[in-house]
């Protein structure tokens, strides 16, 4: 199974023995601590590896660091509420996406300049600030002068002030896992605008909250750190920590053989339903001003669908059978721009109207919209 | 609560033997109040009666007539920390016993929820969507979680009672 080993690193494939997966490879290894590093840069991939190994390895008498790295996309909690938390719409715009991940904690930015790590442990095992000690020792290993430190929320702070990773964590029925970020050389302009919501004001809701910090690369004290320096001075504190000798393991997310189900986890990971659906019931009130005239909306969103839709807008605007029909369109549909952009083109398209009111419908639609 | 119940049966008149008392007693004028002294007989000694059964994963369940109150029990509070969310399951969710039926977030930790029994979600705890805290405040009363019906009984008896449950909770802390 093993390809190539180079270095203290090696290369699973599943081809040699298409019986094996990586549970039972372990098993084979036979050792208490193990060192993986994802082949993937894709962010839905590396979440159901993650989900992967919590259902399916035996950490009873084990444990996993996995070491990995995302393409930019933005990354919320368990229970948050993405259209408080970051700007869709920015998003969208520059391609980046969203995922949820199945731990708590807030919302994150990720790209080729963070480095994610997860440790996997039993419950019993699960001990949050031995595993940020990994961390924060690994790098002061490689530069002495570091000021790092981890508080008692599981951040660690650069210089006593600035955040450079968080934390988040989900515990099972006899395993958890607990993951953090590390901010090595991320492109911070597009952190602060993606994760500043352009809504936020307008909603009311109950999901958990971020607690926005101030942030800060490692490159920014010290050009010389980079991503791949330290993920190896992790590797090999994780080792001086807990007694191990693992060498690092490249593991290829997308490789269902060795990891049965893993293909289904990542499909499952990406639906509407898991990302958006999952936000817990909210409602937005605000006002829109179409045409110099104020209008106010009024929305209660459940499992990312609209369940109610109220419009208020001067008689003389627009008539109310028509605002009605509008809001009805709306109704029971997914609380999404280019769903509701759908929907209203052809509620438009099934009745006769004016152009004046055509076009007035056409830009209530686009201040509906710009909430989304 | 069983034992003055017979003493005041005895004092009027009635034999204080507690197989009599349990018999459905034919004298007129005692019936009615051998009945009554059997109901609170019954109250505090049947199986089904209100008495708090646990999971090993913490949580705890209430069976009154036929309705499982569930929550977490007061180790599980304490090890999770302040609550910050409760997910939990849609009324009408059936559930098997071990699916996992929530999550409850504390300081970034989602601890997952599974279910004491096999049943049907009838209700949720609504105060907690604005108060989550109530979970760590009250979690044997105002801090439940959900109700369902029990359609395997016999579940009921996998369970711990509240003595298991220390000797339980002593042995993971060692």
């Amino acid at each position: 199974m093993i390809l190539r080993l180079s270095n203290r690193a090696c290369v699973l494939s599943g081809s040699a023995r298409l019986k094996s997966t990586l549970s039972t490879y372990f098993d084979e290894m036979g050792k208490a601590g193990i060192i993986l590093k994802s082949a993937s840069a894709g962010i839905f991939e590396n979440l159901a590896l993650e989900d992967w190994i919590h259902d399916h390895v035996d950490l009873q008498n084990r444990s996993i660091l996995l070491l990995w790295r995302n393409s930019p996309v933005v990354v919320i909690g368990r229970h948050q509420n993405p259209w408080q938390e970051c700007n869709l719409p920015l998003m969208r715009r520059l391609g980046i996406p969203l995922a949820r991940r199945r731990s708590g904690g807030g919302t994150v930015f990720h790209d080729f300049g963070n480095i994610n790590m997860t440790f996997f442990t039993s419950k019993k095992k699960y001990d949050r600030h031995r595993n940020l000690k990994v961390v924060t020792s690994a790098l002061k290993a490689l530069r002495p002068d570091l000021d790092v430190t981890a508080t008692d929320r599981f951040d660690i702070l650069l210089n006593g002030h600035h955040k450079i990773s968080g934390t988040a964590a989900k515990l099972g029925r006899t395993s958890a896992y607990h993951h953090c970020t590390l901010l090595c050389s991320v492109d911070r302009s597009i952190l602060s605008s993606v994760l500043k919501s352009n809504t936020s004001e307008v909603i009311r809701s109950n999901a958990t909250l971020s607690v926005p910090s101030p942030v800060k690369n490692l490159s920014d004290v010290d050009p010389t750190l980079d991503a791949d320096t330290i993920m190896e001075a992790i590797a090999s504190q994780f080792n001086n920590e807990f007694g191990f000798d693992s060498p690092v393991i490249t593991v290829d997310p997308a490789h269902e053989a060795l990891m049965p189900g893993i293909h289904k986890m990542t499909n499952d990971i990406q639906m509407w339903e898991w990302i958006y659906g999952k936000t817990p019931k909210f409602s937005v009130c605000t006002s829109l001003v179409v045409d110099d005239v104020n209008i106010k909306l009024d929305m209660d969103i459940k499992s990312g669908t609209v369940e109610k839709c109220v419009v208020e807008i001067p008689e003389d605007w627009l008539p109310p059978e028509t605002v009605n029909e509008f809001t009805s369109a709306l109704n029971g549909s997914k609380y999404c721009p280019n769903e509701a952009a759908v929907l209203v083109a052809a509620f438009m398209r099934t009745r006769s109207m004016s152009a004046d009111v055509a076009g007035k419908i056409h830009r209530l639609c686009e201040g509906v919209l710009s909430v989304m | 609560m069983a034992m003055s119940t017979i003493l005041r049966c005895a004092s009027v008149g009635l034999t204080s033997s507690l197989p009599r008392l349990s018999k459905r007693n034919s004298l007129a004028p005692a019936r009615l109040l051998a009945r009554t002294c059997y109901k609170r007989f019954l109250n505090t000694t049947a199986p089904f009666c209100a008495a708090l059964k646990f999971t090993d994963k913490h949580e705890w369940v209430r069976v009154d007539s036929g309705v499982a109150t569930v929550g977490i029990s007061n180790f599980a509070q304490e090890a999770l920390g302040d609550v910050v969310y409760c997910g939990l399951p849609e009324v009408g969710a059936n559930l098997s016993q071990s699916d996992e039926f929530g999550t409850l977030e504390s300081v970034k930790a989602a601890s997952e929820l599974y279910s004491p029994l096999t049943g049907e979600v009838t209700d949720v705890n609504d105060a907690l969507a604005d108060n989550p805290g109530l979970v760590n405040k009250s979690c044997y009363k105002d801090g439940w979680l959900m109700k369902m019906t029990v359609s395997v009984p016999e579940e009921l008896n996998g369970l711990m009672d509240e003595a298991a449950y220390e000797r339980y909770i002593k042995s993971i802390e060692d």
